[in-house]
């Protein structure tokens, strides 16, 4: 009896001596369990901040791993911590970021692991991605990092302006020359026909003017010269901006007002037309709701006026093509990569977050990279979202905004310098060549 | 001054070293640091390896040639005078008053100092709203006197008003403090002889509060004048990006947005440093100017 | 006759402070006012009071729900306290050595004092921060180092307006009370703790007042160094839920409002270290 007893005993621990090996080895063992560091951009008032959070709190339960959650709101201070903390040896085990020029950086000092290098060991990483949809970087072309949700940029509407106006909805085969004469019609009738401060926020603007005068196939790249074809399409599309702003159609404060107070204009029926991303559906559906804790609080009434629909085209580029992709993915780092203990946890958190029953839980109405995307409920969308599902089910091609690739100090002097151009104060080449000569010299 | 007891310089040493050892470990070597991004190519904050700017001295001819810092300087000149007359000179009239009463010292004590305790983006915001165009509240004050059309108090012509009347307004309190706790620091015995003697209370302030207070003061001044050249917050919120047209700028939101918008570091280190030699020059200036005048 | 010139002079004063008073309380009665609106009243309605349908408590139940905002004030009040008690220690110390010695170097460490001013912290934070990664203290899991990595620049930070500050009271010192304790044969440490530190007592209260609040509302440092949210701040915190939607103002204001209400309970606390009479009684004494 006794020497049964020791022999279990002695089996039980030869057990424990080898899982305790085994985890050393692979660190994927249940019962040791890891701190993952995890940086997101998932938090504050993000939409999808509180799915990061249960979905998170489900892996944890999942794995026995915890995590810490250093995730903060994406702006410029978030951007540089970031940068900073990779630079001095602080990054955490898993982030996720941007995947255009923000994360140069970090990319050339080989401080991330690229998909395929970790697809080496874990075969099955990201299987579930359509990989022609995962932006390559910009600095080797290698593909680093899973995404989750995508973005669009569209027109938003306010349907009672038009209404008023007596103009109808604007649809797929919207022109520009259809779009100025509804502007003339809505000015006509006392209200802005566009909500856009064009001193503080005329990035939307900005991008659609230049890809109305390129096509989806050029409209990333970025012109050699002022001289060039490119170029001149540039210039041409600032200048569509200061005729619609000689025009009058523009907010009368575009130039001294805040983004906040055109947004403003727009929900409160002072302004038609509205260029900005998908993450402003949920800003709408907010500005409709006076308990953002409590959905019953919703105005139907006032959501059902706003519409989302197609930004008026010319030349190549088709009202249906939009600018809008997968501009954010998890990224692993070689930190995490090189420690045993993280390395599996990490493939493990990144796989988690990106299964086909995740993804769509973050995508909504945008873009994701899935390549069997499952059916969605639209029952469990408010009416906006279900409009912009529809617009979505129309759209002949998504663009990268070249916004994105054109970064830092070259965007100043036509970005920054947008009054200056409309009011005639710069003229749009000197601006463009100017950006263009600081892109250049970098 | 010349008393006997500070000629032994021994206990110098270990009432200087721990301060300035904390300013330069966390100040003057990081500082330096900025020095030489100075004269480098930055693109980003937080980029460590760098290329030399060629040559070496272009962000600084860039500085004597750039509009924009012309433009914020004069803005900051005129904001060095608004601080100095309506900040210091407010705060030293409320102080003085407060000093001479007695019910109710300790409220206006309390509530003069409110409005540098809320943030910046709050006050921002507040004076957003009541300078709003499509109705604030002064334009809806204007429209119910009478007035059809909306002012726009950001347009170019007063945009400048709109933005320096809330930054007066808010570090008043702030001086304010420091000049009654001057007047708090002068004897209660010198005015109750002068009492005694038959002074009236202004001849009180004029010949025991202000000569008193003229360290005091000086202070007030050289972090008015060095207060305008880095204020930041609240005029950044409200005239983002030095709208409109760039005619807001102050060297301290200038140096902001060169750094942390416009993404050109090495020149907003530039900008730092103008910053930090100007912040000397105009201090001494005071100095000098504050030793001469004698009550 | 006199007496009543003397009262109609204390009706202008009166008056004036009144005025003054208004436009300062106002500012804090708008922005209590309006956290308890929804988000969509307040920009059409920002100037009216609270009652009935406009009144609402979800601002207060989303920053409660959502935070852990007693953690955050702790967190906030270790991190001002200390940077307020080291500050008022160093730049006293610092001060006092410069207004009253006199040596080589005063008018350089001078000029550094002022150049210390001026340093924007955009400029100053990369190099702190890659320092301070070298020796290991930031972004860790323990709370004591991470509470001094973020404490100790922002020590440095306030150490040249004390200065400047804390000179320009001493400076107005009669050096006589010094000379009388010298004779009693006190040391330079003795005549500082002894004799300056009780009699500039406000004056101590007032920056470290001023320390304690900038440090308090300092966001950029604060949101570089503390990751973690169980660490943070509750500056941070509370700006972390209002910073993605520009437009929530009724969340703002009650963040607002819960950010100040320290602040000024911190204020009145030590307000009354300012006050009248302590000159001549530390004489006395």
């Amino acid at each position: 009896m006794k020497k049964r007893i020791l022999s279990l005993i002695l089996a039980s621990a030869m057990v424990c001596s080898l899982a305790g090996c085994g985890s050393k080895e692979t660190g994927n063992s249940a019962d040791h369990s890891v701190e993952l560091n995890v940086t997101t951009t998932f938090a504050g008032e993000d939409g999808n901040a509180q799915n990061f959070k249960t979905a998170v709190d489900e892996w944890c339960k999942q794995t026995g791993n915890t995590v810490a959650d250093t995730s903060a709101t994406s702006d410029e201070t978030f951007k540089t911590r970031v940068i900073t903390d990779f630079e001095t040896g602080s990054e955490p085990d898993v982030l996720f970021f941007f995947n255009g020029a923000d994360a140069n950086s970090f990319i050339e000092a080989g401080k991330v692991v690229s998909i395929d290098d970790i697809r080496a060991e874990f075969p099955d990483y990201a299987a579930n991605m359509n990989d022609d949809l995962i932006a390559d970087s910009l600095v080797d072309g290698k593909k680093y990092a899973v995404p989750v949700n995508g973005y669009w940029e569209a027109m938003f509407v306010n349907t009672e302006v038009l209404d008023a106006a007596g103009v109808t909805l604007p649809g797929a085969g919207y022109t520009w020359d259809q779009f100025k004469e509804d502007c003339q019609k809505i000015k006509d009738a006392g209200y802005a026909p566009i909500a856009c401060a064009l001193g503080n926020i005329p990035h939307y603007w900005w991008e659609f003017s230049i890809f109305n005068h390129t096509s989806p196939e050029t409209h990333l790249n970025i012109p050699e010269s002022v001289d060039s074809a490119q170029g001149a399409a540039w210039v041409a599309g600032m200048e569509d901006i200061k005729e619609l702003y000689e025009a009058g159609f523009f907010p009368e404060n575009t130039l001294s007002a805040t983004d906040d107070e055109t947004f403003a204009m727009f929900t409160e029926g002072k302004a038609a037309f509205l260029i900005d991303g998908s993450w402003k559906v949920g800003g709408i559906v907010n500005a409709c709701q006076s308990d953002p804790e409590d959905p019953s609080t919703l105005d139907t009434d006032k959501l059902a006026k706003f519409d989302v629909t197609y930004v008026p085209g010319q030349g190549d580029r088709k009202a249906t093509d939009l600018i809008g992709g997968l501009s954010m993915g998890y990224y692993i780092t070689t930190k995490a990569w090189e420690d045993p203990d993280k390395k599996a946890a990490a493939v493990s958190f990144i796989s988690y977050m990106t299964s086909d029953d995740i993804v769509p839980v973050f995508a909504q109405h945008t873009a994701s990279a899935l390549k069997n995307a499952p059916e969605v409920d639209e029952s469990a969308f408010n009416p906006l979202q279900v409009k912009a599902m529809e617009m979505m089910s129309g759209v002949t091609s998504l663009t990268g905004a070249v916004q994105d690739v054109f970064q830092g100090d070259c965007r100043v002097s036509t970005f920054d310098g947008m009054p200056e151009i409309v009011t005639g104060r710069v003229s749009a080449e000197e601006a463009v060549a100017e950006g263009l000569d600081a892109y250049h010299a970098q | 001054m010349g008393a006997s007891i500070y000629k032994n310089k021994k206990p110098l040493l270990v009432f200087l070293l721990p301060a300035f050892l904390f300013m330069a470990v966390y100040l003057y070597y990081p500082f330096f640091k900025n020095i030489i991004n100075s004269f480098q190519q930055i693109k980003m904050l937080g980029q460590v390896e760098a290329q030399w700017n060629d040559p070496w001295y272009t962000n600084y001819v860039e500085l004597v040639h750039d509009p924009v810092v012309l433009i914020s300087l004069k803005n900051t000149l005129i904001m060095m005078l608004v601080t100095i007359v309506g900040q210091v000179g407010i705060a030293l009239i409320l102080a003085l008053l407060v000093d001479n009463i007695r019910m109710g010292a300790k409220f206006f004590r309390t509530v003069f100092f409110f409005p540098i305790v809320i943030s910046a983006t709050a006050l921002g915001l507040l004076f957003n709203l009541i300078f709003l165009y499509d109705k604030g509240m002064l334009n809806q004050i204007l429209e119910s006197l009478g007035k059809t059309t909306l002012t726009d108090w950001k347009s170019e012509g007063i945009a400048l008003v709109t933005m320096m009347l809330p930054v007066m307004w808010q570090y008043v309190g702030f001086y304010f403090v420091i000049m009654i706790t001057g007047l708090n620091n002068i004897s209660e015995e010198l005015y109750e002889s002068a009492s005694i003697d038959g002074a009236t209370r202004f001849q009180r302030v004029r010949y025991i509060s202000l000569p008193l207070l003229h360290n005091v003061l000086c202070t007030c001044v050289v972090l008015a004048v060095t207060g305008a050249l880095k204020v930041f917050d609240l005029p950044w919120t409200m005239f983002p990006k030095g709208m409109p047209m760039k005619t807001t700028f102050l060297t301290g939101t200038y140096m902001y947005y060169q750094t942390m918008e416009a993404k050109n570091v090495d020149y907003g280190s530039t900008l730092a440093i103008m910053l930090v030699i100007l912040g000397i020059i105009t201090s001494k200036v005071v100095h000098m100017i504050f030793k001469e005048k004698d009550y | 006759m006199k007496k009543k010139r003397v009262s109609i002079s204390s009706i202008i004063i009166y008056i004036l402070l009144i005025f003054w008073a208004l436009t300062t309380i106002y500012p804090i009665v708008w922005v209590i006012q309006n956290s308890f609106k929804a988000k969509d009243k307040i920009l059409a309605d920002s100037f009216s009071i609270p009652t009935g349908e406009l009144f609402t408590l979800a601002n207060y139940r989303k920053a409660f729900n959502n935070l852990n905002i007693l953690g955050a004030y702790k967190n906030s009040i270790f991190i001002s306290t200390l940077v307020a008690l080291l500050v008022v220690i160093l730049a006293g110390m610092a001060s006092f050595a410069l207004v009253r010695y006199s040596f080589k170097l005063k008018k350089t460490l001078q000029s550094l004092v002022m150049a210390g001013m001026m340093f924007p912290v955009f400029a100053t934070v990369i190099p702190v921060f890659s320092m301070e990664a070298r020796w290991g203290i930031v972004n860790t899991s323990n709370w004591w180092l991470t509470m001094l990595s973020v404490i100790l620049p922002q020590v440095a930070g306030n150490l040249s307006f004390a200065i400047v500050v804390l000179t320009g009271f001493i400076k107005g010192l009669p050096v006589e009370l010094e000379e009388a304790a010298f004779m009693e044969g006190c040391n330079a440490f003795q005549i500082f703790f002894k004799v300056i530190v009780p009699i500039t007592k406000p004056s101590f209260a007032t920056v470290a007042i001023f320390s304690f609040l900038w440090s308090y509302n300092d966001l950029f440092t604060q949101m570089f160094y503390l990751r973690r949210p169980e660490m943070q701040g509750i500056t941070v915190l509370l700006n972390r839920l209002t910073s993605q939607e520009g437009t929530n103002y009724g969340l703002m204001a009650a963040a607002v409002t819960l950010v100040v209400v320290p602040v000024v309970i911190v204020y009145i606390f030590l307000q009354k270290y300012i006050i009248k009479g302590m000159t001549a009684g530390a004489i006395k004494g």
